[in-house]
């Protein structure tokens, strides 16, 4: 039986309707009349703008050349971006001084070059017109000076008093600078006291790791001995900031033809990116997660001997027979796999499931798991740090309050109500790159400095000392976090490079060691080394008993996740997230509720439905998004939306705030949620049903068992297709791209370099309802089998370069054609905009400019421009180039350098992106490089073959490794 | 009485109409064809003014110094470099320094504001032009510049079109030279096309056409 591919629920349940995706395409307000007047009109304009002459342009030389500049070349810096106390390695590229791209690190030893989208969206962050420019005092602009005056004033009674009431609210750090200025300001006001407070925090994973070895460790996974992973709602896969590392390994051992595939089991509540990748997936109440850890770790009682003692684990949580079968089969994999088992359970998980997942992976003396010392100073960053401090606040018993957490205010649990404790402290400094919620009832705001404008230093998530080295002077006036806190020293005049120079003076005596760390951007050798602690089972045992073995509060429960784009609210003023769509959901420029398509038939909603979610206080009004693969009974919503920053023009207004379904007990989940209907519906912006395929072969995935039957089938689908034209012949360099889905997670790091690179706009929520969104690359999404819990597989698809493209033969002034290397180039001055080509184009990856979306740029905007690209302009079309700049460059460079081009020395934003290395690209007339040897794989197919396009992008289609016992 | 007009009146004033259709017509659409190819338009034999009286016919004619003396990065760079000020100093400091000619100069760098100076060789911002390459490959700066060193002010030596660049980029034998004499302002060869050849197989220079050798 052949199971039906769909994108969405309204696809697999009615036909689709041929006209189905076509919206009106002209303005409804226009007539027909109007539109010729203007088309005329638009007609002579550009004739009378050819007779003007070029603008003069002037040329502003250096005075003094900076030794290290060569105006035209790009300059490359090791940096970091820290993100809850922790960095990964970024490679920064400079053009005249400006940085215009952010790429990882590749020497960095925690990350080796991978990166998220929250990390390359920095440059977006950095150019920000919206972010605050000057200090203020209630509101009122005020100077560094005046600050530093204010703050010298208030310490000195601060001193007098030990300082007592004073509080400090601090972003999670590891910075070895910000635990030395820590120490010494504790020196300085003994009654002090630091907290830290993260909406993401890992306290729990502390906690876990305290009940189970009696000391705080975090566990260092490492994929690359895996063979069977579990995941409890760990998000492993997913190009976050600290799981990026796992995907390299992870994609080598999804290769059929590297070595044995490893196998994924995933429980959790919504689908995500791991789920995607599983290879059996379990959906379940987020309150259960962890009722089915306890079942599983009572099962391996019988398998492994050193966990006998959790057998009374298994009666007490009873699972449904279905998921009993699942707890089986999988303890059984686990006990087989032995060494190569892991067990990875999310941070927003209880500690006790923590615990047992230790209690496993030590049994089985899995390889991939590894525990080592934490790196951040405050293990407790979560709710329970936030109460006290926010009880002691209510109390009176905070004189000044200085924060450099991101946004308390928005972020904190409703119940704290922190905000308002906030508004009452007599002195409050916060320090912002934006004038958000916090900022609104804070005294003094200090603008913060972004990490590309800023000296620092920090740990990564192996404990890697890592330095940040500014590549710009700050835009506006601002401060670094060092800076705020050695005013309180008296220090506030010392900047944070005199500081962090002088920190380092004790380890680094000579100046050339000091700037070999800084060109590196690390320290070699310094990660934390990884502990054999013992595994305390008898506590985890208790522990794990005292669980209650089935939920007591009827109705539905609430997932809280951090959001794929803007994490928890702090990137939700750069459009380029804003646009990028949920690598799941698909939705752009909001948040939704999401809930699984029984749970929505039950409560009588459909797609867009507008429901208010209540949990013990305030509704929260959300539309509706049936998500394939949820679990019934729960309703998912992510974090970082309905902001009301005065200073945030971008995201405010967008989507819905969930602070008030989250309590500190429940933090991230919980039952006694109601969910109302409220009978109206809303327009949701997703690309989801955009660019269908129409149930062709396109994107393939096949079972390990079945691999030699699908190879077999797709020999029909890869080679010269029959043709009346001799073949072109392509003696010179001949590019070709090979995408393996098989090793791609879906995780959409690729779209936001593609952004990055080509300066690609963004186009608004409105526009991404009329399908315009820009991106030259998109990650499409399918989902197959049933509803309720399908498989999914994904493909990045950008232009594949067509040897026999149907955009070239329709264009009618030859502003598309083949170049003689087989790129199917766009050139945007010949372009008068008649999208013949776009219409032609069996792949849908054109992308018109509608209107002039850059024209309005400020200043700062225009910074983050590749200077290498072209920035399109209203009336053109455009569409992936195979990054043709970086060939032209390395062409010239390796010419100029007097060799020949060799294999790696082109590289695409796309493939350097790819943490999984899913993308190669390169020469296909070279016989040695990566791309040659991945398209004669077996797996290769070409993309819509019958039509005897002949693309350049070789697919390789995907293999899953399910367990036969599961089938 | 016999007609005013005769019958073949008719066909003399269609014939007339035509002529005068093509006539306009032609002029319509030739008119601005020629246009665009004026000097006048291209903007050549324009000397551009400049906020210093820099004579290259000075510094390169009589003193010889190397284009790339000043224009440095033009051998690793796409741009050619306007140099940065203290490379004017750097003889300045010697000569002429209380000239009242160089005064702007001395101003900017002691001030280490730039000299604000005026383009004289526009591209179109969606042209990519590298000047290491081409270098490399043994064209000289005359080629494209003129004969900088009889230009006083400087001005547009070429007319610097998509059709005057593809002429080399179809047939650069007709253009190349011995990498040791692309600065020569003077160089002559007794055959341009046999030494072209030459060098075009000696230097592996590639006729590259294609939109996105320029356009990207």
């Amino acid at each position: 039986m052949k199971l039906p591919i769909w994108r969405s629920v309204d696809e697999l349940q009615k036909p689709p309707d041929p006209c189905r995706e076509l919206g009106p395409e002209a303005p409804e307000e226009l007539s027909r009349r109007g539109i010729l007047q203007l088309l005329g009109a638009s007609a002579a304009m550009a004739t009378l703008g050819g007779c003007l002459k070029p603008p003069d342009e002037k040329i502003l030389p250096y005075t003094r050349q900076p030794p290290e500049i060569t105006p035209g070349n790009p300059l490359h810096y090791a940096t970091c971006s820290t993100l809850d106390g922790r960095a990964t390695g970024l490679l920064v590229t400079a053009s005249e001084g400006r940085p215009t791209k952010i790429e990882g690190s590749p020497e960095h030893p925690s990350s080796r070059g991978a990166i998220g989208v929250l990390e390359q969206a920095e440059l977006m962050r950095l150019y920000d017109p919206q972010r605050l420019k000057v200090v203020q005092y209630q509101n009122q602009p005020r100077s560094w000076r005046d600050f530093l005056g204010a703050t010298v004033a208030n310490a000195r009674i601060l001193r007098d008093r030990g300082g007592e009431g004073l509080r400090f609210l601090m972003e999670p750090s590891s910075s070895p600078l910000i635990g030395h200025l820590r120490q010494r300001l504790i020196e300085a006001y003994p009654k002090a006291r630091f907290s830290s407070w993260a909406a993401m925090p890992l306290q729990q994973i502390h906690d876990g790791s305290q009940l189970a070895f009696g000391g705080a460790y975090e566990t260092r996974i490492d994929l690359s001995k895996a063979t069977v992973l579990c995941s409890l709602d760990a998000d492993l896969l997913s190009a976050m900031p600290g799981t990026v590392p796992n995907m390299k390994a992870w994609a080598a051992k999804r290769d059929p033809a590297i070595g044995p595939m490893a196998r994924l089991y995933a429980v959790e509540t919504n689908l995500t990116v791991t789920g995607m990748n599983a290879d059996h997936r379990l959906r379940v109440k987020p309150t259960d997660v962890q009722r089915f850890g306890f079942a599983l770790l009572g099962r391996l009682a019988s398998q492994v001997p050193l966990l006998a003692r959790y057998a009374p684990l298994a009666q007490k949580f009873a699972l449904s027979p279905q998921n009993a079968r699942f707890a089986d089969v999988l303890a059984k994999d686990l006990a087989r796999a032995g060494r190569g088992a892991l067990v990875a359970v999310g941070p927003r998980q209880p500690p006790a499931l923590h615990a047992a997942a230790h209690a496993i992976n030590s049994a089985l003396n899995s390889d991939c798991a590894a525990q080592a010392k934490p790196v951040l100073h405050d293990l407790d960053s979560g709710p329970r740090a936030l109460r006290q401090l926010a009880e002691e606040m209510r109390a009176g018993r905070v004189d000044t309050l200085v924060i450099t957490a991101w946004n308390p205010a928005y972020g904190a649990p409703a119940d704290l109500n922190f905000g308002k404790a906030l508004s009452q402290i007599p002195h409050s400094v916060y320090r912002t790159l934006y004038a958000d919620e916090t900022a609104d009832r804070a005294g003094w705001v200090v603008p913060a400095l972004h990490p590309l404008e800023s000296w620092g230093d920090a740990r990564a998530h192996d404990g890697t000392v890592t330095f940040q080295q500014p590549l710009i002077s700050p835009l506006y006036a601002g401060a670094g976090e060092a800076e705020v806190l050695a005013a309180f020293l008296g220090e506030g005049d010392r900047t944070t490079y005199t500081q962090l120079r002088e920190f380092w003076k004790s380890t680094a005596q000579d100046d050339l060691t000091w700037e070999k760390w800084i060109a590196d951007g690390f320290i070699d050798g310094t990660a934390t080394r990884p502990e054999t602690p013992l595994v305390r089972h008898d506590a985890i045992f208790s522990e794990a008993m005292k669980a209650a073995p089935a939920e007591t509060i009827p109705g539905f429960e609430i997932n809280i996740v951090p959001d794929y784009r803007v994490w928890d609210g702090r990137f939700a003023n750069v459009a380029w997230l804003q646009e990028l769509p949920d690598p799941v959901t698909k939705l752009t420029w909001e948040n939704g509720a999401l809930m699984s398509p029984a749970t929505a038939a039950a409560l009588g909603v459909t797609q867009g439905d507008v429901v208010n979610l209540g949990r013990r206080g305030p509704p929260a009004t959300a539309p509706a998004i049936i998500a394939p693969g949820h679990a019934d009974g729960c309703v998912t919503v992510s974090m970082g939306y309905g902001r009301r920053g005065a200073g945030e023009g971008l995201c405010r207004g967008l989507g819905f705030d969930t602070a008030t379904l989250r309590h500190e007990q429940g933090h991230w989940f919980g039952p006694g949620l109601t969910v109302t209907p409220l009978g109206r519906k809303e327009r949701i912006a997703q690309t989801q049903e955009h660019h269908s395929m129409e149930g062709r072969t396109i994107a393939v995935s096949t079972t390990l068992r079945k691999l030699k039957q699908t190879q077999e089938e797709l020999a029909e689908h890869r080679g010269p297709p029959l043709s009346y034209h001799a073949p072109q012949e392509y003696p010179g360099h001949k590019w070709g791209m090979a995408i393996d889905l098989s090793r791609c997670t879906g995780c959409n790091a690729c779209m936001v370099a593609c952004q990055a690179e080509n300066n690609v706009p963004v186009v608004g929520k409105e526009r991404v309802w009329r399908s315009r969104e820009m991106h030259w690359l998109r990650v499409d999404r399918y989902f197959i089998g049933e509803l309720e819990n399908p498989g999914v597989v994904f493909q990045p698809l950008m232009c594949v370069h067509c040897e026999y493209a149907p955009c070239e033969y329709v264009c009618p002034v030859n502003a598309t054609v083949h170049s003689d290397e087989g790129l199917n180039e766009m050139v945007y001055n010949r372009c008068v905009g008649t999208r013949y080509c776009s219409n032609n184009c069996p792949y849908k990856v054109r992308r018109f400019n509608f209107f002039s979306y850059t024209s309005d740029y400020t200043d700062v905007e225009k910074m983050a421009f590749n200077p290498d690209v072209t920035v399109r302009s209203r009336g053109v079309m455009e569409k992936c180039t195979y990054c043709v700049q970086r060939i032209e460059r390395a062409r010239i460079r390796t010419r100029v350098q007097g060799r020949e081009m060799r294999d790696g020395d082109v590289v695409t934003a796309c493939q350097q992106a790819c943490p999984a290395d899913a993308i190669v690209f390169g020469d296909l007339n070279d016989p040695r490089a990566r791309v040659t040897t991945s398209s004669a794989d077996e797996r290769r197919y070409d993309l819509l073959h019958e039509l005897g396009t002949r693309p350049r992008t070789a697919y390789l289609a995907r293999v899953t490794n399910p367990n036969p016992e599961l089938a | 009485m016999s007609s005013l007009f005769k019958p073949s009146s008719n066909t003399r004033f269609r014939m007339a109409l035509v002529a005068l259709a093509v006539l306009f017509g032609g002029g319509l659409i030739a008119g601005p064809m020629i246009y665009v190819r004026t000097p006048y338009y291209q903007q050549m034999q324009d000397p551009i003014d400049q906020p210093v009286q820099f004579d290259h016919r000075h510094h390169v004619g009589d003193e010889g110094i190397d284009c790339r003396y000043c224009h440095y990065l033009v051998e690793k760079s796409p741009n050619a470099g306007v140099p940065p000020t203290s490379v004017c100093l750097n003889c300045h400091a010697q000569i002429w320094n209380k000239s009242p000619k160089l005064a702007p100069v001395r101003e900017a760098y002691f001030a280490d504001r730039p000299i604000v100076w005026n383009k004289v060789n526009k591209l179109p911002h969606f042209v990519y032009f590298n000047h290491s390459i081409h270098v490399k490959q043994g064209v000289g700066c005359v080629t494209c510049h003129g004969r900088i060193d009889e230009m006083p002010a400087v001005e547009k030596g070429e007319p610097l079109t998509m059709g005057w660049c593809l002429d080399c980029h179809r047939a650069p034998e007709k253009f190349l030279r011995p990498r040791d004499q692309v600065t020569n302002m003077t160089w002559k060869p007794k055959d341009q096309l046999e030494i072209g050849r030459a060098l075009k197989e000696q230097y592996h220079v590639q006729t590259r056409v294609s939109c996105t050798t320029c356009h990207r």
